[in-house]
């Protein structure tokens, strides 16, 4: 009687467990691929950017060094080889262990991330309940709030909040460089456009909530107004947009590539595009493999989320 | 030379006819510091500075050797010589400077009173190993290794005289030697890591590299026992300010907001619009400072087809106007070039007779070239072949206003039947494509002190790809006759006869139509109107802080 859910559970940890590295895999080998074929030489990426004057003695000296002058397919499975025991191998433009490096931006975008996430849920999560319960009139302007935040683009935004907030109001710094005030822009920046996302989901299914019968048997039993909104309907309403979370942290990560530009915050966004620049493949890789597994955890914390939430999803 | 522009006028229009609501509110929420009289130079305080270059990926200009880094650099490093504003070599690090009549041996008189900012003394033997630092392949120079290629052999003749053996005479030896890239580095340092030494190289310079948080902020702190300014300084001792932040903040919109709201204090790379609305306001001033060496200039590639022809060459010229697209897409930030030099150095020559806008012309001498039919799209063809030129273009080195130039200049070509194909990439595809020899146009400005990169950019020999398949002469041109003059001037240390060998030199590629000047390369610093004495060093027109000094 005990021993079964036990086995399911391994069973069902061992295959996610294959999956993520199968996921790893493809995307070491995808962005390793992808990389390459940018044109150029990636000695030229040591040697102080494309275009250098590097001369021959130089780009000999890279190449062994490197092993560039290896067969591709060597340079790949000496590469995955290292991805596999933890070693991200080293930069080729900024002469540091590329692990070490990452981490010291990883806590800037992920703080940018998390807290991003969360105002858009307290933002969607507001927007949708108080436009579902105000009538029509707040329906339509909370919808179309929902549409117009969903497609702000990040670098509009990001501008906009400047010339608002830093230059005419002047309450606010203009680049993010340390301390709680420069994270406010970023942070709204990409809190904005994902609240709007996410409030459309939870509106729709709030309303499709309330009109459910078991929302009828939580009004029959003599359930008042907010405990059926805020206990049964909002529940159901929010799963939705749990599983989407897992999504959406993705996404702050992509857009924390603008906005860590825009806003000059030092993070893996704005590492990610200089090393695409200088073709610093080992970053590149890093980069998208440390996303990658933020992506899997998070996708792994909004299904046991999605669990605790909705008892049908444990039963099955 | 660079020049300052308070343009106090254009100000009191702005203020006095308020211009448009932003320029209002952002002057009335900025204090307006310009009026304050300038008085003596105030000690301390720390400016930001904000770079909108990419971040170094190592402080050391002898590592690689690029513009970014020479920016930096310039706060901690010293060169042997330096060059004024009149394009004269002046005395640095280095006293006074004799070559021998051959031109083989140069000596080289240094300064005795000297100490790097580790203790370690400037000495002949401190020349001699950052010379020899250059030139070891494995610290991977490309800038300082190129220009010391005539350079065999070092010697110390005393403690404060060191020799140079060269290959052949080089008439740009002391322009090459007053590059930051080639500036001094303590030996002590230099025997350190790589990596050690990138992250804080040791000079003599009026400040010194304390921390680099990377991708966040470099710190430097000024060097109290400082003594060895350029001969062209405003003042002697240590440096006004005790600390400098050097950001990097890549958005030119970020960049200039930052410095509107006072967290930066100047800005580098300013685009025209942010320069425009600057020039509207009563707290920022704008320094204008050319790059050296060329001009922003169309390469046309003389070596394929239709290029190859010197009149689709001359047509292609006179089909395009540049004159209106730059002063419209510039808003009169940049000064429309006639010159394969850039208009700091004294031995340009400018013709713009050559470079008139003039379709018919144009017209006619595409039909003597034989493109005399037109397709169904109004493109002129020959044998069933489109009149196509195909333009990679570097999204990462032409600036948004500089791609505009290039579509308008696509389009009043397109009048005269040229089919230009504009292809925007990144850095590496647009390499890749000029090493494939894939273009027939392209724009690939190139900073050295000196008409010497004349022959870095028109010597048949420069058409030889390097093993990276980089090559400078990307107009092909491959001319004997230029050659020999490039040669000769290389080699030729009487200043008349020099500048007059480069003079014929520039005006045989002039006249054989393969350049299209635009403008020179444009440096714009913006600063905040109490930042005081800020200059460029003439040399390779980076700021330079010695001087600077904050009056709050």
């Amino acid at each position: 009687m005990f021993r079964v859910p036990v086995l399911q559970l391994l069973r069902r940890v061992l295959t996610r467990l294959a999956g993520a590295v199968f996921v790893l895999w493809m995307v070491a080998s995808v962005t390793f691929f992808a990389v390459r074929l940018i044109p150029g030489d990636p000695a030229q990426a040591v040697l102080g950017g494309p275009g250098s004057q590097a001369s021959p003695e130089a780009l000999a000296a890279v190449n062994a060094q490197y092993g560039f002058d290896q067969p591709v397919i060597r340079q790949y499975f000496s590469q995955l080889g290292r991805l596999a025991t933890g070693d991200l191998g080293r930069s080729y433009a900024l002469n540091l262990d590329v692990g070490p490096l990452l981490l010291s931006q990883l806590g800037g975008t992920l703080l940018l991330a998390v807290v991003a996430l969360a105002l858009a849920w307290l933002l969607a999560l507001a927007l949708a309940t108080w436009s579902t319960r105000s009538g029509r009139i707040a329906s339509r302007v909370g919808s179309a709030l929902e549409i117009v935040a969903a497609a702000l683009p990040h670098f509009w935004l990001a501008t906009s909040l400047i010339v608002v907030f830093s230059i005419w109001l002047g309450v606010l710094p203009p680049i993010s460089t340390g301390g709680t005030l420069g994270l406010v822009l970023p942070v709204l920046t990409l809190a904005i456009p994902l609240a709007g996302f996410l409030g459309q989901i939870m509106r729709e299914s709030l309303l499709r909530a309330l009109e459910s019968p078991f929302v009828l048997s939580a009004r029959a039993r003599g359930e008042n107004e907010r405990g059926v909104r805020w206990i049964h309907a909002l529940r159901h309403a929010s799963l939705p947009a749990i599983s989407l979370s897992g999504w959406a942290f993705g996404s702050l990560i992509s857009g924390a590539v603008v906005v860590e530009t825009i806003f000059a915050r030092p993070g893996l966004g704005r590492t990610l595009l200089n090393a695409v620049t200088l073709r610093d493949v080992p970053v590149v890789i890093g980069v998208v493999m440390i996303v990658a597994v933020a992506y899997i955890l998070m996708t792994l914390l909004t299904d046991a989320v999605s669990r605790l939430v909705d008892p049908r999803l444990r039963l099955s | 030379m660079p020049l300052r522009h308070p343009s106090r006028t254009r100000r009191l229009l702005a203020a006095t006819t308020g211009i448009v609501a932003l320029g209002l509110l952002v002057a009335g929420c900025t204090p307006a510091t310009s009026n304050k009289p300038v008085g003596e130079p105030k000690t301390g305080g720390t400016l930001t500075y904000a770079s909108g270059d990419a971040e170094p990926t190592c402080l050391d200009p002898h590592v690689g050797g690029n513009f970014p880094q020479a920016l930096v650099s310039a706060q901690y490093l010293e060169s042997l010589v330096s060059r004024d504003s009149a394009g004269q070599i002046i005395p640095w690090l280095a006293e006074s400077w004799t070559p021998s009549d051959d031109g083989l041996t140069w000596d080289f008189t240094l300064r005795s009173d000297v100490t790097f900012t580790d203790g370690t003394v400037f000495d002949a033997s401190a020349v001699q190993a950052n010379i020899a630092h250059l030139q070891d392949p494995t610290t991977l120079s490309s800038t300082g290794y190129l220009a010391l290629g005539k350079v065999t052999g070092t010697e110390a003749v005393s403690p404060t005289v060191v020799r140079f053996t060269l290959s052949e005479p080089d008439s740009a030896l002391l322009e090459s030697l007053s590059q930051t890239w080639l500036a001094m580095e303590s030996p002590t340092a230099l025997k350190r890591s790589q990596d050690e030494n990138c992250a804080a190289p040791v000079g003599t310079g009026p400040f010194l590299v304390e921390s680099w948080v990377k991708q966040n902020a470099i710190t430097l702190v000024r060097n109290d026992d400082y003594v060895s300014p350029p001969a062209d300084a405003d003042h002697a001792g240590p440096a006004y300010l005790d600390e400098v932040i050097w950001r990097f903040i890549p958005d030119s919109a970020s960049r200039y907001a930052a410095l509107q709201s006072g967290e930066v204090d100047v800005i580098d790379n300013a685009q025209p619009d942010t320069i425009v609305q600057a020039e509207q306001s009563d707290s920022i001033e704008h320094l204008d400072s050319p790059r050296p060496g060329s001009s922003n200039r169309i390469e046309l590639n003389s070596g394929q087809a239709p290029f190859d022809d010197v009149r689709v060459r001359e047509a292609f010229i006179h089909s395009a106007n540049v004159d209106d697209a730059v002063s419209s897409l510039f808003q009169g930030t940049a000064t429309r070039s006639y010159s394969a030099l850039s208009s700091v150095e004294s031995t340009a020559v400018s013709n713009p007779a050559l470079f008139d806008y003039d379709p018919t012309a144009a017209a006619t001498l595409l039909d003597a070239a034989g493109w005399s039919e037109t397709d169904a799209d109004g493109y002129r063809v020959k044998d069933g072949v489109r009149l196509s030129v195909e333009f990679p273009v570097s999204t990462n080195q032409s600036i948004p206003a500089e791609q505009s130039v290039f579509e308008q200049i696509q389009a009043t070509a397109k009048e005269t039947g040229f089919e230009v194909k504009l292809a925007p990439m990144d850095l590496s595809s647009w390499y890749a494509a000029l090493a494939s020899n894939d273009y027939n146009a392209v724009s690939a400005p190139y900073t050295k002190v000196g008409p010497d990169v004349l022959r870095i950019l028109y010597h048949s020999d420069s058409i030889v790809p390097a093993p990276s398949g980089y090559f400078a002469n990307l107009a092909q041109v491959n001319d004997p006759a230029i050659d020999e003059l490039l040669t000769t001037a290389a080699r030729t240390a009487d200043a008349a006869e020099r500048a007059s060998l480069y003079a014929d030199a520039q005006n045989r590629i002039l006249e054989g139509f393969y350049i299209l000047p635009l403008y020179d390369q444009q440096n714009h610093f913006l600063l905040r109107s109490d930042v005081v004495g800020l200059r460029t060093l003439p040399t390779v027109a980076v700021p330079t802080l010695y001087d600077a000094w904050l009056n709050r």
